[in-house]
């Protein structure tokens, strides 16, 4: 026989994989943060000025980020209707960042043509708000638990900067032209606050389904890529070319390499593994039977 | 004001799927699309375990978080609450299904059917307008428009009522207005066992599901 119960919330249709956002995604996710990442680095580090790596920058982050669009457009079910994504910047950051990628090619194109000062802090701004609008574009994913953070655009724009940060070491080092200390030490500063911001974001809240969904980033293989390869050997690696300058070279550069590869397999993780959606629940009174 | 809404008595669904064959059936949706289905759900664990039939659909929502994410301005909210998409502006990024949490909306991929060659009805209902773009429920807002031009009540008369509701054997989907208080649908969502479901989303969702 049934006793009755107070009603509890039950979870009705448990938490399935989110289908139509993949590879093509994550791409552009990757090569957006990149390119804005690696071009605000190269600016920041040549005080503004133009330097080599700024016009390395120039040439190489404005394509990134069409690459990144091209890729995400493919995914699209009507993709010969792109032009109509500009359509609702007053409410959608998918508008947004496709306005604001344009805006940051733009602006750096007009930097190469017309060397000023003032092209390269607006395309700076364009590329930091280009990466904020990926985070948002996240962000506002409701129907995603791991998704619907508040912490996902300042979560993507230090994965850009990491990431830019790695691309910076890596062509810098290979062009032969090593990074000072100072800069070394302020990308072992940026890797420390981001990985801080990651693990505060995988126990962003207590709630079961938020740590199921979030569970394929923490654990095993992700864990070892994410945090090992992407956060704690580039950190050892920028230590060791601070304490011992004969080998910083090649140091720095096998740390930008892992910062790239620890970022781009944490949002290939985050799109195509955490991106659970939400499971449905409702409250109902369980049944409650004894035997007789 | 109108404001559509629904009402579903949980207590009563069968779990026939007569509702989800109704709506495949009046809008010609291909093998891999249901705009609405019963959910069949074993809630609780041994020996404290209960089956529920959760028919699932889109929820209408005041505010529906699927709208403002649209990029192309395809996904819409009409006066009387119906959300629809523009099929001609949609361009088929799958956003408004990652913001909406009940998992109401749909890609429609290629045309394809059950068979190598469309069958007749296939045929007669093809809708290319729908390959490549989002699709959902729409409360059949072209039968309540149409009934509504006729004179007709939706929710009362079967002419201008959406399909699961017509279809449903038990009597468990209830639709009509929920700004008259003299309705059936309006009576329902206000009895004291009447929820959205998950309310903490924020989107006010307006399908009640009535449960014990």
């Amino acid at each position: 026989m049934a006793t009755a119960m107070t009603a509890q919330r039950m979870e009705m249709l448990p938490a399935q994989r989110q289908v139509l956002w993949g590879w093509p995604a994550v791409i552009n996710f990757a090569l957006g943060g990149l390119g804005a990442g690696w071009y605000v680095i190269a600016v920041l580090a040549a005080g503004f000025e133009r330097s080599p790596a700024v016009t390395a920058a120039s040439w190489a982050a404005p394509v990134l980020v069409l690459a990144g669009f091209a890729a995400v457009a493919a995914e699209a079910g009507r993709p010969l209707r792109g032009p109509r994504v500009l359509m609702r910047l007053r409410t959608s950051w998918m508008s947004r960042e496709l306005l604001l990628g344009i805006a940051f090619v733009l602006l750096v194109a007009a930097d190469l043509a017309f060397p000023l000062r003032l092209h390269r802090a607006q395309a700076i701004v364009a590329a930091v708000l280009l990466a904020l609008a990926q985070g948002f574009i996240v962000r506002r994913a409701r129907g995603v638990t791991a998704w619907d953070v508040p912490l996902m655009p300042l979560l993507f724009l230090l994965s850009a900067l990491v990431s830019g940060a790695g691309a910076y070491l890596l062509v810098e080092v290979g062009a032969g032209r090593p990074p000072l200390p100072a800069l070394a030490g302020a990308v072992l500063a940026l890797i420390v606050v981001a990985f801080i911001a990651w693990a505060r974001y995988l126990v962003w809240t207590s709630e079961d389904s938020y740590a199921r969904a979030v569970a394929p980033l923490r654990e095993g293989h992700s864990a070892l890529v994410i945090d090992g390869v992407g956060y704690g050997l580039p950190l050892l690696l920028g230590l060791l070319a601070l304490a011992a300058p004969a080998v910083a070279g090649p140091a720095l550069a096998l740390a930008g390499a892992l910062l790239i590869t620890g970022q781009v397999y944490a949002k290939a993780r985050l799109i195509l593994a955490a991106g659970q959606l939400r499971p449905i629940t409702l409250a109902i009174v369980p049944s409650r039977r004894r035997s007789s | 004001m109108t404001r559509w809404g629904m009402a579903i008595d949980v207590r009563r669904c069968v779990g026939c799927q007569t509702c989800t064959i109704a709506c495949k059936q009046e809008h010609g949706l291909p093998p891999d699309t249901a705009w609405r289905f019963v959910a069949d759900c074993e809630v609780g664990e041994y020996p404290d375990v209960r089956r529920v039939f959760l028919p699932m659909q889109c929820m209408h929502c005041a505010e529906p978080p699927c709208v403002p994410v649209c990029p192309t301005g395809a996904s819409r909210q009409r006066d009387d609450g119906i959300v629809w998409v523009e099929y001609d502006a949609c361009v088929g990024c799958g956003y408004c299904a990652m913001a909406c949490p009940y998992q109401a909306r749909h890609l429609v991929h290629e045309a394809n059917g059950y068979f190598e060659i469309p069958t007749p009805s296939e045929a007669a209902q093809a809708r290319p307008e729908r390959h490549g773009v989002m699709t959902k429920c729409t409360f059949c807002k072209e039968r309540v428009d149409d009934g509504l031009g006729r004179g007709l009540q939706p929710g009362v008369d079967a002419d201008a009522t959406p399909m699961c509701a017509l279809a449903c054997i038990a009597g468990a989907i209830v639709f009509g207005d929920l700004d008259d208080a003299t309705s059936r649908v309006s009576r329902l969502a206000a009895d004291p066992r009447a929820q959205v479901l998950m309310p903490e989303c924020g989107t006010e969702p307006r399908v009640y599901y009535l449960a014990d």
